[in-house]
């Protein structure tokens, strides 16, 4: 069938549905979603893969109730649309609190990352040449593995909707990221690390790839990093300031801020698998989430980015708005749906419109409300330097090993890669296997720098999983280096 | 069984690469899923996916290329353009520095002793009447969500190597559900799983919330400061730290790499306490039991730890052939972990009845690894979790830090329950592969850190 074919059966059945009593109908219709993985491991390629699936996607919501189905075959594309149909009608059997999209218009416009050397148009040799070239930069005679990793996504979608709105989407992504690991005094395997991230401009392809600030410049600093970590005494337990490097810090934003702000997190409809939120609708307006110095945005108009996509999958243009003001909660991570119950729910306008945040991670599962770009803003504490020079006993720490997150994201245990010492001012040695914990209000609160936008970057996490049946998302998120005092670090004996 | 139509295709273009002197593996997955959601007392959704995987990998020498296809398989030339793409990619792939251990059906194989039809086709409908059932009994004034994911699985592999043929066909379900007290903030879960519909019943829920209700209704959380306690693990907190343990430290390549608690160990040294016994047993029923692994190779019965002595370590593959071993049956995203039962009376509370106060944590929540090389794992209590005094339930306990060792907890064992329960480990991330565990129903651990606390559940 002919992708004008498909599309016509897709608006056919949308009709149909709707004109049966649906209160709203969507498909999602993925021309094409490749992946392709490179992996060299000491040198060898453990992984040469690529997955090319397409399909659709549709989803029904009926008094109240969505159901949802998936085909993968564009013969089945009417039997998909009556099964999406049929489990909404049986979902509507149960519903306390119905479900409603709200009065939307109809949206018409297309989206591109902004792509200038598509990954997947390079001849693979020239890619594993590439590869083969960084791991050669990562070997030395102390380092015991090496590791090259590299992804590249890229999908072309095309929605509808029963308000009429159509919508086109090529998106594309890159990922990458280089490790060394060696023994320690103790025996133990020490790694350091570096993935690919973006300045939040530029293009989105192989030449984010090859660059050499964002990605292939690395490996001198992460060899001569690792050889002092191998050195390096353990980090002993005690309160202290930490500063997180955006390594660190993307993920400390990511699972502290970004989780617990998702509006069907907060709403409880993620309780059975990841989880709940310690923010209520009350908080919004209300809660200080952390010191005047935090300011954080969603989406952020961040150009380049796994986070930026033009358009969610309710539909709604991606939006830039900030999600904490100068340490007040001020919004959350929402979609239309949610948002609607949310108010519904307060009896109040808790959410003026839709943040854009519906999403799916293919065309066989249905959105739920993630992440986009959860970025906080740069400072006026000026450089990485300027901060370590304001600081009288902390450590500086890089790059996650471990996250382990309270249910309702009320408190943390992280591990990191590295850390360096900081005495009245300055840097004196690594430490290794540092770990930091605490509770996110007053970690928050406890916020004493953040840097300018000479230290912000937009790391990109290519893994954030959530939802059941379960998904794995692209996000961005721009972060500065940024400071927090009295933090608990390291393990008590 | 396998369509036909696919399995002609399949086999005909295995026939011809094999003709051609191509090394590959054909893998087809088929998943019939079904998932249920509940959100605040509603069917927050109800999903189906009907998916055909084909997984080509092709060995050409020391070069190794795969192409994983979505779609309809309807024809001979779908299935070569995957073959060819998966050729392309072994041609231009750069040659690894070892020779990899060639796919191959040992033996034909077709196995579907787990398979349940009523399962596979499952009326959603009677999903929306259990948990109204729940929901209804147990008093709509909670707050209730959950999830029912049931379904079909079909993996049929072939090889260049020979014409054997292995198939295995089951059904699996997990059931969850949450029940929240919407001032308190308390959460109370249960779960079930097994591949029969008829291993569901609203009953077990009903009986087990119920008896844990008032506990959280007429009793203060209790916040249990940093420190050393008596903990009983329950069957998903002891699934989640064998698992982890398993999975850190009884790899070959972790071992092999230097990156596992147990790379200072050798086979036959003692690494976790007398007590602690773990299998892989494909054969377990408690488990979802697949008699061959993705490269051909059959399971069989597979001790790790007897005893708390290391007896073997897991070699997939690629690992195998890297470091001059053989593999082991273990390139399967579907093992069968199985710790021995013990000697303790089935209920965990008479078990503890002497030992003054215990903190009974059945499961952790987002459990992870700061320190592989010393074992180290971190994850907090969630649903379920109480304070017990001299044998008896006395208050919920608010969310608490476990940051401990595997040496400790599993080297401080005190007791370990009689009976055994299946713990569900599957997630649906990517395709479906149902995994779960036979483990004790619950382990005693002394002095077991508590490192942090919240003033919530």
């Amino acid at each position: 069938m002919t992708e004008v074919n498909v599309k016509k059966e897709i608006a056919n059945n949308i009709s149909r549905i709707t004109s049966e009593g649906a209160d709203y109908v969507d498909a999602r219709y993925y021309l094409d979603d490749s992946s392709e993985t490179l992996l060299l491991y000491d040198g060898d390629l453990e992984a040469n893969d690529t997955t090319v699936e397409s399909g659709i996607g549709v989803r029904v919501l009926w008094e109240g109730a969505w159901g949802f189905s998936a085909t993968s075959d564009p013969s089945g594309i009417d039997a998909c649309f009556r099964k999406a149909a049929a489990n909404a009608r049986t979902a509507s059997r149960l519903v306390k609190v119905p479900l409603s999209m709200g009065v939307g218009e109809a949206v018409k416009g297309s989206y591109a990352s902004p792509v200038e050397v598509d990954p997947f148009s390079v001849n693979l040799q020239d890619k594993l040449a590439f590869l083969t070239r960084l791991d050669n930069d990562l070997k030395e005679d102390f380092i015991i593995k090496r590791m090259v990793f590299v992804n590249f996504q890229k999908k072309k979608i095309h929605f509808q909707n029963s308000e009429g709105s159509e919508i086109n989407k090529d998106l594309a992504s890159v990922f990458g990221t280089i490790m060394v690991m060696a023994l320690d005094s103790d025996g133990e395997m020490q790694r350091r690390s570096m993935s690919l991230y973006s300045t939040g401009d530029g293009t989105a392809g192989w030449k984010m790839m090859t660059d050499p600030e964002l990605f292939a410049g690395h490996a001198v600093r992460v060899k001569s990093e690792l050889a002092e970590l191998i050195k390096a005494e353990p980090l002993e337990y005690g309160r202290r300031s930490v500063i997180l490097l955006p390594g660190q810090g993307h993920l400390q934003v990511h699972e502290t801020i970004g989780h617990p702000l998702e509006l069907d997190r907060i709403l409880g409809y993620e309780l059975s698998y990841a989880g709940g939120s310690f923010v209520d609708l009350d908080s919004f307006g209300k809660l200080r989430y952390g010191s005047d110095k935090l300011s954080v945005s969603s989406y952020g108009s961040i150009a380049n980015s796994p986070g930026s996509f033009g358009f969610d999958d309710d539909g709604t243009p991606e939006r830039d708005y900030l999600l904490i003001d100068r340490g007040i909660l001020v919004n959350a991570l929402t979609s239309r749906a949610m948002v609607n119950e949310a108010n519904g729910r307060a009896g109040r306008e808790v959410f003026a419109q839709s943040g854009g945040a519906a999403r799916a991670t293919s065309f066989y599962r249905a959105p739920i409300d993630r992440m986009t770009n959860v970025n906080i803003l740069p400072g006026n504490d000026g450089s990485e330097e300027q901060i370590i020079a304001s600081t009288e006993d902390g450590i500086v720490v890089d790059n996650p090993v471990s996250w382990s997150i309270g249910s309702n994201r009320e408190h943390f245990h992280f591990g990191c890669e590295i850390a360096w010492e900081v005495k009245n001012g300055e840097k004196t040695r690594v430490l290794r296997n540092p770990t930091y914990q605490g509770h996110t209000l007053e970690f928050y609160g406890s916020l004493s720098a953040v840097g300018d936008k000479s230290t912000w970057i937009v790391e990109q996490v290519n893994n954030c999983g959530k939802g059941e049946p379960n998904q794995v998302m692209q996000i961005g998120h721009g972060v500065p280096v940024i400071k927090f005092d009295d933090v608990i670090t390291g393990e008590r004996k | 069984m396998l369509d036909a139509n696919i399995r002609k295709i399949l086999m005909q273009v295995r026939d011809e690469a094999a003709e051609s002197g191509i090394q590959a593996t054909l893998q087809l997955h088929h998943e019939k899923s079904h998932l249920m959601r509940i959100g605040n007392n509603s069917v927050s959704l109800n999903t189906s996916e009907d998916l055909l995987r084909l997984d080509m990998e092709v060995t050409e020498g020391r070069k190794q290329g795969s192409q994983t296809y979505l779609g309809a398989i309807n024809d001979v030339d779908t299935v070569r353009g995957i073959l060819n793409a998966a050729r392309e990619k072994a041609r231009m792939a750069s040659p690894k520095t070892y020779d990899p251990i060639l796919d191959e059906v040992e033996t034909s194989i077709s196995e579907d002793s787990q398979f349940d039809l009523d399962l596979a086709d499952i009326d959603p409908g009677m999903k929306v009447e259990a948990y109204r059932n729940i929901i209804e009994r147990l008093g709509g004034q909670y707050n209730f969500s959950g999830s029912w994911s049931s379904g079909l699985m079909q993996v049929y592999l072939l090889t260049t190597a020979n014409r054997n043929e292995a198939y295995h066909r089951g059904t699996d379900q997990i059931f969850s559900i949450v029940l929240k007290h919407p001032q308190a903030k308390w959460e109370l879960t249960h779960n079930q799983t097994g591949w029969r519909a008829s291993d569901f019943t609203v009953d077990k829920t009903i009986d087990t919330l119920s008896k844990l209700i008032p506990v959280f209704e007429d009793n203060d959380g209790f916040k249990a400061e940093p420190g050393e306690y008596t903990v009983i693990f329950g069957p998903s907190a002891v699934a989640e730290i064998i698992g982890m343990a398993v999975y850190t430290g009884l790899a070959g390549r972790s071992w092999e790499e230097k990156q596992s608690w147990t790379t200072k160990y050798k086979i036959g040294e003692k690494i976790l306490g007398d007590k602690i016994s773990v299998v892989d047993d494909p054969k377990n029923p408690q488990t979802f039991m697949f008699g061959f692994d993705m490269c051909g190779r059959r399971r069989n019965i597979f001790p790790l730890v007897e005893d708390g002595e290391l007896m073997n370590l897991m070699y997939d593959s690629a690992t195998a052939a890297k470091y001059g071993k053989k593999p082991t049956g273990h390139d399967t995203g579907s093992p069968s972990i199985v710790m021995d039962t013990g000697f303790g009376p089935a209920d965990p509370l008479e078990a503890v009845k002497d030992m003054g106060r215990v903190l009974y944590i059945p499961a952790l929540h987002y459990m992870n690894i700061p320190s592989r090389s010393k074992g180290i794992f971190t994850g907090s209590s969630r649903f379920n979790a109480v304070l017990v005094e001299d044998g008896k339930i006395v208050s919920p306990i608010f969310s608490s830090r476990v940051t401990d060792s595997f040496g400790n907890v599993l080297g401080n064992v005190k007791v370990i329950s009689s009976v055994s329960e299946s713990v569900n480990e599957s997630n649906t991330y990517g395709r479906r592969a149902p995994v779960a565990m036979s483990v004790p129903s619950y382990v005693v651990s002394e002095g077991v850190k508590i490192t942090d606390s919240a003033d919530s559940f």
